[in-house]
């Protein structure tokens, strides 16, 4: 594992990615912090380090989509995969890789607080915790961002695939507020879900039966669930759409509020992630 | 020891290895022979734990590659078809970096190790260029540097010396044969004549399956024995067919040629058993002289074409001999390879 690491860090430095990924954040975590703290006087910093939640949307997918995408299509995989390293170990290395990048930005974060404390008070601790959050929001898109490179070869298409997944996830308090409306358009979404997990189903298995079968059945539980409890389907569908707004904890920690829901959240998300990677480099040795 | 059982190995309907088994020993060169997209690579794959068997077991002096795979795979050192290779490393980075991937905990192991195969394999003077830059031939050596690092028991290579030009060829195959003194190799090849020349023991296997085992001599001896015989004796076509006819075992007569009362003909033996004596006094009974009589006996190559013949993709051995053909005559010709060697230093 170290030596996986070792040497990704490395590569991002002997590229373009790692100083590029550096450079963009640190030019919009410090245009804000002059802009709002610096120019405008602002005491509150975290703040600014909201404003450039964006731009990781932009910039983690160039960071991650390298990471497996590239080694498969070299073929290096190859070598990774018949050393005597476990599985978890190559995940993990790579990901602490890009989690050192990462890091970087957010170390240089660190010094802002400080230097503005020198013109007046400051909430440092509010600070602090709140780069905290942001560094583990970010770890969780490179978990998100590195599971998405593991399942394609071309570095575009884990690009624009963890791009759109964390843009859907940035946007998701405002999707979310269109569903509060009825019931019927959650049995609809849960419908259209169903259909497609029974293809799926279908396909994996290569048996028609099998998947008209799970859809079948799924739909019977539906449409039972739909006349006896809707507010279950309801309020099912809303904590589901509420589990995928990764961005949200974050807005608490800025907000002043040290969440620690919001941390066990991103955890959470990043273990996830990178069980899913395990598993998809697994899984890919079966096909 | 690698002990391969029943491996069998699907991609969807398509059957890649179809239940192989075979065993490799300590201290053995081993060849696996076959035509494109016979299986070699897939089998190689499988033994290495790159891709995972349908069904059937692996086992590399004595850990299962499925239930302990890092032990396992420490006994093996691995060069896959495509070395891999990090293009934007140099050349000692990379074998450093595979040297700790395989477990070299100390700096000065490492270096130690690192010098070790960088000498091996003749790649002193390039360990600082960047693998980007260098030729087909010098990143096969640097996969080959990286397959020997962790002092692996087996190393296994998958097409060596594909791409290569002949000088290097002769080059690898001569590593080869060293490594055959210190570790077991298994390497796959499409070329006889490379198999034939570094290797203790050919596998032959066409169409996922093992058609054959054995060393080189004895592959060719055992289908010798079922040989063919040539033979030209004089007298009328009806009368020699007629005395063959009457010898036990003779099978598969076919006349080649017929000229000024002289008759040539092959037949082959049904048991295996040599025929020359029996042929040759059944004609002098029929009064036809005997003016020629040898049996043929058949190179490795005509086993291979013979086990993989009659196949679906019955074009392919055909390529193989051409390829086969082709570093063999540059071989026994030094003045195209000095130019290429002058090539390469460019």
């Amino acid at each position: 594992m170290k030596a996986i690491f070792k040497r990704e860090t490395k590569s991002y430095f002997t590229g373009m990615i790692g100083y590029v990924v550096i450079a963009v954040m640190l030019a919009f975590i410090g245009l804000y912090y002059s802009a709002n703290c610096l120019l405008y006087g602002s005491a509150d910093f975290s703040t600014a380090l909201y404003s450039t939640t964006l731009v990781m949307l932009f910039v983690l997918p160039a960071l991650t989509m390298r990471s497996f995408a590239d080694e498969r299509r070299n073929k290096t995989d190859q070598l990774l995969l018949t050393s005597p390293v476990s599985i978890t170990g190559i995940v993990l290395g790579k990901y602490f890789a890009q989690l050192v990048i990462f890091a970087v930005p957010v170390a240089v974060a660190c010094v802002m607080p400080l230097v503005l404390s020198l013109f007046g008070n400051v909430l440092i601790v509010g600070a602090y915790a709140t780069i905290f959050a942001y560094f583990l929001l970010g770890a969780a898109c490179i978990a998100v961002g590195t599971f998405i490179s593991a399942l394609t070869e071309n570095q575009i298409i884990a690009y624009l695939s963890t791009f759109g997944i964390l843009l859907v996830c940035y946007l998701m308090s405002g999707i979310k507020s269109l569903f509060t409306s009825g019931n019927t358009l959650a049995f609809v979404v849960f419908c259209v879900l169903l259909a497609v997990a029974a293809v799926l189903v279908g396909l994996a298995c290569k048996n028609l039966t099998v998947g008209c079968a799970v859809f079948c059945i799924g739909a019977v539980a539906l449409v039972l669930l739909f006349k006896l409890r809707p507010a279950w389907l309801l309020s099912g569908f809303n904590s589901a759409l509420t589990a995928l707004e990764l961005f949200a904890p974050f807005t608490d920690f800025v907000g002043g509020v040290f969440s620690v829901a919001g941390i066990i959240y991103y955890l959470t998300v990043t273990g996830l992630f990178l069980f899913l990677t395990g598993q998809a480099l697994e899984r890919r040795r079966w096909n | 020891m690698i002990e391969v059982n029943h491996l069998t190995k699907r991609y969807g309907s398509h059957c890649a290895v179809d239940d192989i088994s075979f065993t490799v020993d300590d201290g053995c060169i081993y060849g696996l022979l076959g035509p494109n997209g016979a299986g070699k690579s897939t089998t190689m794959n499988v033994i290495t734990g790159y891709i995972s068997a349908t069904s059937g077991t692996v086992k590399i002096n004595g850990h299962d590659i499925q239930q302990e795979p890092e032990a396992a795979k420490a006994c093996i050192g691995y060069l896959p078809e495509l070395p891999p290779l990090y293009t934007d490393m140099t050349v000692r980075e990379y074998l450093l970096f595979v040297a700790e991937l395989k477990g070299n905990k100390k700096k000065t192991e490492r270096r130690e190790n690192v010098e070790k195969v960088l000498g091996r394999t003749a790649l002193q003077g390039m360990e600082n260029r960047l693998i980007r830059n260098l030729s087909k031939g010098y990143r096969q050596r640097v996969g080959i540097a990286g397959a020997l690092l962790g002092s692996p028991s087996v190393v296994i290579l998958d097409e060596p010396t594909v791409g290569l030009d002949p000088a290097q060829m002769i080059e690898i195959r001569s590593l080869i044969h060293d490594l055959g003194q210190t570790h077991t190799v298994i390497l796959s090849s499409h070329i006889l004549s490379e198999v034939q020349t570094v290797c203790d023991r050919v596998l032959i296997i066409a169409h996922g399956k093992l058609v054959a085992q054995g060393t080189p001599e004895e592959l060719a001896a055992k289908l010798a024995s079922h040989g063919v015989i040539a033979a030209t004796a004089l007298g009328s076509r009806e009368a020699i067919l007629a005395a063959l006819d009457a010898v036990p075992g003779v099978t598969n007569v076919q006349v080649t040629a017929e000229k000024g009362g002289e008759v040539s003909f092959t037949a082959a033996s049904e048991s295996g058993a040599d025929l020359r004596a029996a042929i040759s006094a059944a004609l002098a009974q029929a009064a036809c002289p005997v003016l020629n009589l040898t049996s043929q006996t058949m190179s490795l190559e005509d086993v291979f074409l013979q086990l993989t013949e009659g196949d679906p993709a019955a074009e392919a051995p055909e390529k193989q001999i051409e390829d086969a053909a082709a570093p063999d005559a540059a071989e026994t010709t030094p003045e195209p390879q000095a130019e290429q060697d002058k090539k390469e230093g460019e």
